[in-house]
């Protein structure tokens, strides 16, 4: 026989209940002066968790630095930087309400896009109906652009743009390889980064022999992985994120897979990927929009690439990749965007944005017609010796391309 | 030669399989609870191994030794303090509840460790034993041995001891069970205590094997609940058999129908089997 306290039942009740839920926070600027408000939704809980907090990093140094340096100027008058951030629980209808919250309630000035391609799509729209500029930090798919929207800009450009010098480059070093097998999650950026790199193999006379997709959370890649070895391609193209690059490269090892060119999109351009790959990571090569080893000298406030690293380091103690880094550059183009205006007035904003031609630290920035920035050069990079060495641009090179992944 | 060698593959991997499921079923059938924290619990067992290995140097063999205790109390705890109080109303409310200790314990989980991936690597690796060009990684083989270990202890308490004959009996028949003097709620607490034990084992042999983070407890959940409605709840053996059925499905989905439709077919064998045999392969009809 169950003899229940209510009075105890309920006080657990309520305090497991205020203990799981999560609000929106308010990142404080200084009280006293006036501040510009900058809206970002972002994932904080669910699936895309560890993305948002990437996000958050970069905006949140920008905030700092820029507040350190007296705030923004407009019109000869300083104004302090507030990010407000809600969490869209990795939720694409919810970040679209979100950012209208954001605009209608919250009284943001600017706002920053949420994560990725599908929710920046959805959520400029939003955007676009109240005339808020709107920059996306992690928006690459040429769709969302092509909405031909005024008041949306994004700092990635387009998917092709990574596997092209990918190609060229396996084909210039690595002659032998003929044979392709190309391995993507279901989900909208690695299938895209996936249907580029096949249109490319192809146009560059390669034959691929195996393309697949797998489902998202798949626990074992194992059969898989056998029949890719049955094949015996000398390129293995597989594009997921962190947790299914980690598993399908430790299966390839399980089965004792080699290859001489194996490409992973997007997880060697993060450190906690290298980190928990170990000695498995060797050659493993990748792109990505943007890399710490960069020398871009800019004129935008974090001034060159490596005193954005520096900076970055010293706040959060890890190396910067390209989600922190994007983040952080549409922190910084806004603000030039609104001291160049001289004015809070967003159409006037928007103009500036759109014609906008500068380097900054991330590389040089101009945006095309649609709002995509059509001036960076992405760099391909490789793991040696638990390290990231860019192989192209020839700029910024670092090492030559490396065969054989064991 | 790739048909053996998927076959292998999901002889291994529907051992894992039913390592992750089997502390589930337990719960489930004993207690007629939808434990929704199991995921959760075998994420923190290997966080308990990664920590183990990475700061202390304990091999993950070690802590199992350690996850078998320490999760057994906070079960018998969770059980005892939590659970029992609503034990007997519908299993809805066992569910929400069970869904909101999740929510706490994962969200938990993503504060203290981040949401971002590890991996525990062995030093040296144990790399992989090639027997007529069909390879088995040499990790997931000793995963299984334990696997099969632990269903054998949990097989020998449920059928020799007394604590275990008091669980069968308060799983077949609640009511006989107290008129035979069977202290209900210590049985039950014992059991969500086995079932926490038993995922936090699973988690710790999971750590050699797949990357941790907290997000991954959604999967390891969805996988235990399919291997227990295609095994037959309750049952130890039916775990097993049910994780092998499960590997096996997908194994072959992924290669004849291309991996991303292996997920889907194991879910549509999940539907058959609720529809034709909703017993499962090895329960009894009347503990569905």
């Amino acid at each position: 026989m169950l003899h229940p306290r209510p009075g105890f039942s309920a006080r657990v009740s309520a305090s497991l209940f205020l203990a799981a839920v999560a609000v929106g926070t308010v990142v404080p600027g200084a009280s006293a002066q006036e501040v510009i408000r900058f809206g970002a939704p972002l994932p904080i809980t669910g699936p895309l968790a560890p993305e948002a907090v990437k996000q958050q990093q970069g905006y949140d140094l920008w905030a700092e630095q820029a507040n350190k340096a007296g705030g923004i100027t407009v019109g000869g008058k300083k104004y302090k930087v507030e990010i407000v951030y809600a969490d869209y629980q990795s939720n694409t209808p919810r970040s679209v309400q979100t950012t209208e919250q954001m605009i209608t309630q919250d009284k943001v000035n600017f706002m920053f896009g949420p994560f990725g391609s599908g929710a920046a799509k959805a959520a400029s729209t939003i955007a676009e109906k109240y005339k808020v500029p709107m920059l996306a930090a992690t928006a690459s798919s040429s769709q969302v652009y092509d909405q031909n929207y005024k008041y949306l800009f994004g700092t990635f450009t387009p998917n092709d743009t990574l596997t092209t010098p990918l190609t060229n480059l396996v084909k210039a070093k690595a002659a032998d390889v003929k044979k392709v097998a190309i391995l993507a999650r279901n989900d909208l950026f690695p299938l895209a980064i996936a249907q580029e790199m096949e249109k490319s193999a192809k146009a560059n006379g390669l034959e691929v022999v195996y393309s697949e997709k797998y489902a998202i959370n798949t626990l074992d890649h194992s059969a898989t992985l056998s029949q890719i070895k049955s094949l015996a391609p000398q390129w293995i193209f597989v594009t997921g994120y962190t947790n299914d690059l980690l598993l399908i490269r430790k299966q390839m090892g399980d089965q004792q897979i080699k290859a001489g060119v194996v490409t992973m999109i997007a997880g060697p351009a993060y450190q906690e990927f290298i980190d928990s790959a170990g000695a498995s990571a060797e050659n493993i090569s990748s792109a990505s929009w943007w890399h710490p080893a960069e020398q871009y000298d800019g004129k935008d406030l974090f001034g060159s690439t490596a005193n954005f690293v520096k900076l970055f380091k010293d706040k959060y103690k890890l190396e910067p990749d390209y989600a922190h880094a994007s983040a952080a550059v549409c922190g910084a183009l806004l603000q030039m965007a609104i001291e160049k205006a001289g004015s809070l007035d967003r159409d006037k904003v928007r103009d500036e944005l759109a014609k906008m031609d500068v380097v900054t630290f991330w590389g040089p920035v101009k945006f095309g017609g649609n709002g995509q920035i059509n001036s960076l050069e992405p760099p391909v990079f490789q793991i040696q010796g638990g390290k990231p060495v860019v192989l192209f641009p020839e700029a910024i090179k670092q090492g030559e391309f490396k065969l054989g992944v064991n | 030669m790739l048909a053996i060698q998927v076959l292998i593959n999901a002889l291994v991997l529907g051992c894992l399989y039913a390592c992750i499921a089997i502390g589930f079923s337990l719960v489930w059938g004993v207690l007629n609870v939808i434990n929704l924290i199991h995921g959760s619990f075998i994420v923190l067992g290997a966080y308990l191994a990664w920590g183990a290995y990475q700061w202390a140097g304990i091999s993950p063999w070690y802590a199992l030794m350690i996850a078998a205790p320490s999760f057994f109390i906070l079960g018998y705890l969770l059980q005892r303090l939590l659970l029992n109080r609503v034990i007997t109303a519908p299993v809805l409310v066992t569910l929400t509840l069970t869904f909101g200790l999740d929510l706490i314990l994962n969200n938990a989980m993503i504060y203290y460790f981040k949401a971002d991936y590890r991996k525990l690597i062995l030093s040296p690796p144990t790399g992989s034993v090639s027997i007529f060009d069909v390879i088995v990684p040499v990790d997931r083989l000793i995963a299984t041995g334990s696997a099969l270990a632990l269903t054998f202890l949990l097989y020998l308490l449920l059928r020799r001891s007394k604590v275990g004959r008091a669980i069968v009996a308060v799983r077949l028949d609640r009511d006989a069970a107290v008129l035979m003097g069977v202290d209900v709620k210590s049985i039950y607490a014992i059991a969500f205590g086995l079932g926490a034990a038993l995922a936090g084992c699973a988690g710790v042999l999971m750590a050699l094997i797949f990357p941790i983070s907290p997000l991954t407890s959604s999967a390891y959940l969805g996988k235990a609940f399919v291997v227990c409605v295609l095994g037959g709840l309750g049952s130890v053996s039916g775990a097993l058999a049910g994780g092998i059925l499960l590997a096996l499905v997908e194994g072959i989905g992924s290669v004849y129908l291309g991996p991303a439709h292996a997920v889907t077919l194991s879910f549509v064998l999940l539907i058959v089997f609720l529809i034709v045999r909703p017993q499962g392969l090895l329960g009894r009809k009347g503990f569905e």
